[in-house]
């Protein structure tokens, strides 16, 4: 009975309502006391995962043909990444892969593939918005513009026009980019982008790969792409030096430099 | 019995703030410190992260309250409220066996913040069953 009794009292109702008061003012403290700083704390990761690295076999789909590159094609080292617009991750990595592609240049080839998600309902959209503003050769303004501003357009449920106006803004005739995006080329290169991610077996974002070979999620950082980068760089020097050294017959035996890169460049 | 309910509830606060944690994380899009595994953003940003459009982390919390609340409820004498708490911390442990699965054999990489969250979820499950050991010895 007189447990009956403190049943029906409000005391547990009460703390019930007193812990719900803490959890959502503390989740919503957490929330916009964040400011997104992009992956400040990836820095601190260490290696001990056991994370699945794949490596890109030579028999892989192609993917869409010709990629969407920056960089110089003839470079020694590729920069690979499989990503998905709407995915959040893939958002803080963006101004990562762009300070590489700055401070390496016509250095290394850099290659984005599209890999919408099934997860995020506007990601596959956005991927063909991208892939039309690709036929009028701004691929990658509009694809600054969908990283850039990811968290307006993906909470927006007229997320259509919202790209419309990074159409104008990136100077695209929005006609000819809103026809492209119904049409079917634009689909095709995202689908064989899709096509080649599946082949390799990738089901997270971004998942990015250096001269074929997956980089572990914690090692993409500035600091963790440039200590793989420059070894590759270092190597591929080493392996173009090599055959120079018998100098008699250096033209009977030259070496592709870029044998691991591949096939698919602009 | 009662201490095992006051230690299944600080439990269950524990899994609502790790639950709470990872929720803000997907939603702010910044990367969790992961200085034990190494794999959390893998596991955060796979395609298990998300079950129609929500974070599992958001249902987990959500699991978790309804735990503290259920567990809160008996240890004021519902009776009735430790046997659902029982019912639920059993399914949720054999979800859990499913994400480690997950984790292991389909993403290949661990997340400490799941880890610590599958940690809670099992001892809630053995507490359950601590406890129903102790009433079987009791009568």
């Amino acid at each position: 009975m007189k447990e009956e009794q403190k049943s029906q009292s409000g005391t547990p109702l009460i703390i019930i309502g007193i812990v719900l008061v803490i959890v959502v003012l503390g989740g919503w403290y957490m929330y916009s006391s964040s400011k997104s700083a992009p992956r400040k704390a990836a820095n601190n990761a260490t290696p001990g995962a056991t994370p699945k690295i794949a490596t890109i076999p030579p028999n892989a789909p192609p993917g869409a043909t010709p990629p969407n590159m920056l960089g110089s094609p003839t470079a020694s080292v590729t920069v690979e990444e499989f990503a998905d617009f709407q995915c959040p991750s893939c958002g803080s990595t963006h101004p990562i892969l762009k300070q590489i592609q700055s401070m390496y240049g016509s250095r290394i080839k850099f290659i984005f593939r599209n890999f919408p998600l099934p997860m995020h309902d506007k990601s596959y959209d956005a991927a063909v918005a991208a892939e039309a503003a690709g036929m009028q050769g701004k691929f990658w303004d509009m694809h600054n513009q969908l990283f850039t501003n990811q968290k307006t357009w993906s909470a927006d449920p007229n997320y259509r026009e919202v790209w419309a106006g990074y159409a104008q803004k990136i100077g695209l005739d929005v006609e000819k980019w809103k026809n492209d995006m119904a049409g079917l080329p634009a689909k095709s290169r995202v689908d064989a982008d899709l096509q080649r991610g599946r082949g390799l077996n990738i089901n997270t974002t971004p998942t990015v790969f250096i001269d074929d070979k997956q980089v572990p999620y914690p090692e993409v950082t500035v600091e963790g792409l440039k200590n793989i980068i420059d070894s590759e760089l270092q190597n591929a020097q080493q392996s173009q030096a090599k055959p120079a050294a018998p100098a008699s017959n250096a033209g009977a035996n030259t070496t592709t430099e870029s044998a691991n890169a591949p096939s698919n460049s602009k | 019995m009662k201490a095992i309910r006051v230690i299944a509830a600080i439990i269950a606060l524990i899994g609502i703030a790790d639950a709470v944690y990872l929720t803000v994380h997907h939603y702010t899009a910044e990367a969790v410190p992961c200085t034990l595994t190494g794999g959390c953003e893998q596991v955060l940003t796979s395609e298990y992260a998300e079950i129609a459009g929500i974070p599992l982390a958001a249902y987990g919390a959500a699991a978790y309250f309804i735990a503290f609340s259920l567990v809160l409820l008996s240890i004021y004498g519902n009776r009735m409220a430790w046997t659902i708490f029982g019912v639920q911390v059993v399914l949720m442990a054999i979800f859990t066996g499913w994400l480690i699965y997950v984790q292991a054999a389909l993403i290949g990489a661990f997340c400490q913040f799941c880890l610590l969250s599958a940690a809670t979820t099992f001892t809630l499950t053995i507490l359950f069953l601590i406890s129903l050991g102790l009433r079987r010895v009791s009568q």
